[in-house]
């Protein structure tokens, strides 16, 4: 790969790099993702701007020539709509996890209501 | 200040812990009777959430496992609700002696610390069958904290806390793991004190443990970059609040 490519391909890799940290810092992607993408973004960086080690690769594969650029631009497509739905994914998460406490802490408020006007009335149902 | 003259929670997050929690909420009781008691069941699937209605002990059930840090943050935010000025954490599996609860809420008190960790690393505290791996974890994470915020903290993954008001909303208003290193990294960057205070800790005879095989290889990953971004927004936090 050209020195052009490797530039390229570094400052591709330290956006989406920052994207995703930018998007777990937010809550808005789950770290468990988070970590997989950055793992895969330091990888594939790492691949494509050391020429041996993608030569390595291609021949260890089989391949004849390295990645042509119409595969890695349909890499990066799905690698983006992969990130969006993850995104979207993690946000109703959050959001189910919210009502989820919400709902426990209200019901756990209305047992022990109950709780207490139970046994102020000497009525209650509940052994201690 | 006796330790009973605040209003204190104590809290219990429990998932499938139907072998252990009911000797737990008894020595609680036993041992703490002047504060309110609240087990956050973390949607178990076994018999802990019968047990505990039995025990007639106040739940916070989840529907569904949402894990260990958000069955402590609904803990928190059940405390700032109901307007406690502190709050203790003990784990569901039978490790922890709430016997020693009362010493560390005295310390708590006399020190001054807005978080006290009951710390099993610590002159006179102790763990019992630890495993290698966890133990190497425990050490790395407690060299990070060190790093980044100058001060060690030898015991970062302690599940028996006591945390002051002061902390409630700012751990309310961040996601954490399992608030262990995350957690303190992050407060401690907001310039919050926290302390540790010596427990010993049994080992585990029933139930499983959170930490699977798949565990540990996740949880340094995903502690590790939830530091990072703490630090961040500790920092972002700290230079809004100041400029405001």
């Amino acid at each position: 790969m050209t020195l052009q490519g490797i530039l390229v391909i570094n400052l591709i890799g330290l956006v989406l790099l920052l994207w995703v940290l930018n998007l777990v810092r937010h809550g808005r992607l789950y770290v468990g993702y988070g970590v997989i993408f950055v793992v895969a973004i330091l990888g594939a960086v790492v691949l494509l701007s050391v020429p041996w080690l993608l030569n390595g690769v291609t021949h260890l594969i089989g391949a004849i020539f390295p990645a042509s650029a119409l595969t890695l631009l349909a890499l990066c497509f799905i690698v983006l709509m992969l990130l969006y739905i993850l995104t979207q994914l993690t946000i109703v998460s959050n959001r189910l996890s919210k009502l989820v406490q919400e709902l426990a802490i209200e019901r756990a408020r209305l047992k022990g209501n109950a709780r207490e006007a139970g046994s102020e009335s000497g009525s209650g149902n509940y052994t201690k | 200040m006796t330790p009973n003259a605040n209003r204190i929670l104590i809290a219990i997050p429990a998932y499938n812990e139907g072998g252990t929690i009911a000797a737990i909420v008894e020595r609680v009781r036993a041992s703490l009777p002047n504060n309110d008691l609240l087990v956050v069941d973390d949607g178990s699937a076994d018999a802990t959430g019968s047990i505990l209605e039995a025990l007639g002990v106040t739940v916070a059930t989840h529907m569904c496992n949402l894990g260990y840090g958000r069955a402590i943050q609904t803990a928190i935010m059940y405390a700032l609700d109901g307007d406690y000025d502190a709050l203790i954490t003990l784990d569901a599996d039978g490790q922890h002696q709430p016997e020693q609860v009362e010493g560390l809420l005295r310390d708590f008190e006399a020190g001054g610390c807005d978080v006290l960790i009951g710390s099993r690393y610590i002159a006179g505290g102790g763990y019992r069958g630890a495993p290698f791996g966890r133990r190497i974890g425990m050490q790395l994470f407690s060299l990070i904290v060190k790093l980044v915020v100058g001060k060690r903290v030898y015991d970062t993954s302690s599940g028996m806390k006591v945390m002051r008001r002061t902390v409630f909303d700012p751990l309310t208003h961040w996601h954490f793991v399992d608030f262990h290193a995350e957690a303190i990294v992050y407060l401690m960057r907001l310039g919050y004190r926290v302390g540790e205070y010596p427990v010993t800790v049994a080992e585990r005879t029933q139930g499983r443990s959170m930490y699977t095989l798949v565990n540990y290889f996740k949880y340094p990953l995903k502690t590790s970059m939830l530091v990072l971004l703490g630090i961040i927004q500790a920092g972002m936090t700290r230079r809004r609040r100041d400029s405001s």
